[in-house]
């Protein structure tokens, strides 16, 4: 679950990102956060996983109050949340089968049960034949599939998609909200920001809107609202 | 740390080294350069210090006894003087003795002093060392207690000269060793700093997935105590055959022996085990402040 309690943000440069947001998020919800460029979705995605620290109130995720949490033990909170961006983030000198497996080596996981869960995994995605592909080699597509299997692959409680269809054409982007439901479904919660107004209306859910760093709507099956 | 973990950053580290062939190259050429300014540095260094410290060996009080002391009389003083804990060296120098020094000392003209070996005018005396030069006034002062000693001198003039003159050049030797160290930790961080910054991506995923900041720290941690290493390797040689090119040349001729330099054993074991804990300390020191702009901790 993840609350916040009259949340504000400003940068160092002055800007005020968040001013006064109050929400909560269930375990196995799918939210959209929609809204305006510059309206502070960015920064509501990167304060739940605490790339940011808020200025002021109360972020809770799963109960631990994130900004009371030492920088050193900020890893471990983060094994609990997965990431996926609009650019993928993959390591281009590495096959999709290692950037996998990256995340798993990363916190330390036994040798022995990598091979057999990163292959689960692009199982998952549809890209187990791919597994030994560079990025370069892959579409936008696969390369989004293959950055979703790597945010999942240590099984966290939330993922986080900040634009996941931003760089898309529409087929493939069905193919990423479709399996973003079905790790939904599985009973990781989802929240994404997004602009794609076609995908929000058609696939109803919990939409969030923030402009000008509140929050102006939060309604379940909600639509996109906005004209671009 | 696991073993496994610990194999994995190993490799990481030689596969990093590997894949950027020429940062690592560029890396351990900055820390290569500025260790044979360094060696060069070392060598001399260790040579002036040698010198001070021979210099400060030819500090001593030179005490004479009175005509008419006996052996037993010699022999007491000598004790006592030995079991002051200042004193590290006392040596006799009997009236003969030092009638052949003087003579040695006057070259072609010691007939001056033919004949004088019956009637030998000069006095017994000792050659007192202190453990610290520079207390040997303090030495000579203490020597007033003995009523057998009739005269005594350590040179007052020169030897204040020589203690002054080594120490100051043991402190120049130091800060500009240690200036010199700096400067190389500085330039080599910054060539270090384009090879992680070439990989910060990798740094981002690796926080972003929750490895922890020692996780992401020790390949870099390995890798930089790789290139300290490479970094010392040519340094190290040529610094050793430079010094020891010149050894053979003033050792060929004796008129130079004024020099008195310090042999290749153990200089060559010091020079080449400092050269190297310097280049990893240089190349992990490198690393982590480099490592440490993305970790943002």
């Amino acid at each position: 679950m993840i609350e916040m309690h009259d949340v504000y943000k400003v940068y160092g440069n002055g800007v005020k990102a968040l001013n006064g947001i109050n929400v909560k998020i269930d375990q196995s919800e799918f939210v959209y956060v929609v809204g305006p460029s510059g309206a502070g979705k960015s920064t509501f995605i990167k304060l739940m996983y605490r790339e940011e620290k808020p200025t002021h109130g109360v972020i809770l995720i799963n109960g631990v109050n994130v900004k009371r949490v030492r920088n050193w033990k900020i890893p471990y909170l983060r094994r609990n949340i997965g990431v996926v961006f609009q650019d993928y983030k993959l390591l281009p000198n590495m096959t999709a089968y290692e950037n996998v497996a990256f995340a798993m080596e990363a916190v330390e996981t036994p040798h022995r049960k990598i091979r057999r869960r990163v292959q689960e995994m692009l199982e998952l995605v549809g890209l187990y034949d791919r597994m030994n592909a560079l990025p370069s080699q892959l579409s936008g597509g696969e390369q989004q599939r293959v950055s979703i299997a790597r945010a999942m692959v240590n099984n966290p409680g939330f993922l986080i998609a900040d634009e996941p269809t931003g760089n898309l054409d529409p087929e493939n982007s069905w193919d990423i909200m479709y399996l973003l439901e079905e790790i939904n479904a599985r009973g990781t919660t989802v929240v994404m920001a997004t602009h794609n107004k076609e995908i929000v209306n058609t696939m109803r859910k919990r939409v969030i809107a923030v402009e000008q760093g509140v929050i102006v709507r939060d309604e379940q099956q909600g639509e996109y609202g906005y004209e671009d | 740390m696991k073993i496994d973990t610990l194999f994995r950053h190993t490799r990481e580290a030689f596969r990093s080294l590997t894949r950027n062939t020429w940062m690592t190259f560029a890396a351990s050429s900055a820390v290569a350069v500025t260790l044979l300014i360094f060696g060069f540095f070392l060598v001399f260094a260790f040579n002036i210090s040698y010198m001070a410290t021979e210099l400060d060996k030819q500090v001593a009080v030179r005490a004479f006894f009175q005509p008419n002391v006996t052996d037993d009389d010699i022999d007491q003083v000598i004790a006592q003087i030995k079991k002051d804990p200042a004193v590290a060296k006392v040596k006799f120098v009997s009236k003969e003795d030092g009638l052949r020094q003087m003579k040695e000392n006057w070259g072609d003209d010691e007939s001056f002093f033919r004949g004088l070996e019956k009637g030998n005018p000069l006095p017994d005396g000792l050659v007192i060392q202190a453990k610290d030069p520079q207390k040997t006034k303090a030495l000579s002062d203490s020597l007033d207690k003995y009523s057998q000693i009739s005269d005594k001198s350590y040179g007052e003039g020169v030897t204040n000269n020589i203690l002054g003159i080594s120490e100051w050049v043991r402190n120049a030797v130091f800060i500009f060793g240690l200036g010199l160290a700096i400067l190389a930790a500085f330039l080599i961080s910054n060539t270090i700093k384009l090879t992680i910054f070439a990989r910060r991506r990798e740094i981002e995923i690796m926080r972003l997935v929750g490895a922890s900041n020692w996780f992401i720290r020790w390949p870099f941690f390995i890798e930089g105590s790789i290139i300290g290493v490479l970094g010392a390797i040519i340094p190290t040689a040529v610094t050793l055959v430079s010094y020891n090119a010149v050894l053979g040349i003033l050792n060929a001729d004796g008129a130079y022996s004024l020099f008195k330099l310090l042999p290749m054993w153990p200089l060559s074991m010091y020079v080449a085990g400092i050269t190297t804990i310097l280049g990893i300390l240089i190349g992990v020191w490198g690393s982590m402040i480099s490592v440490r702009r993305f970790l943002k901790v």
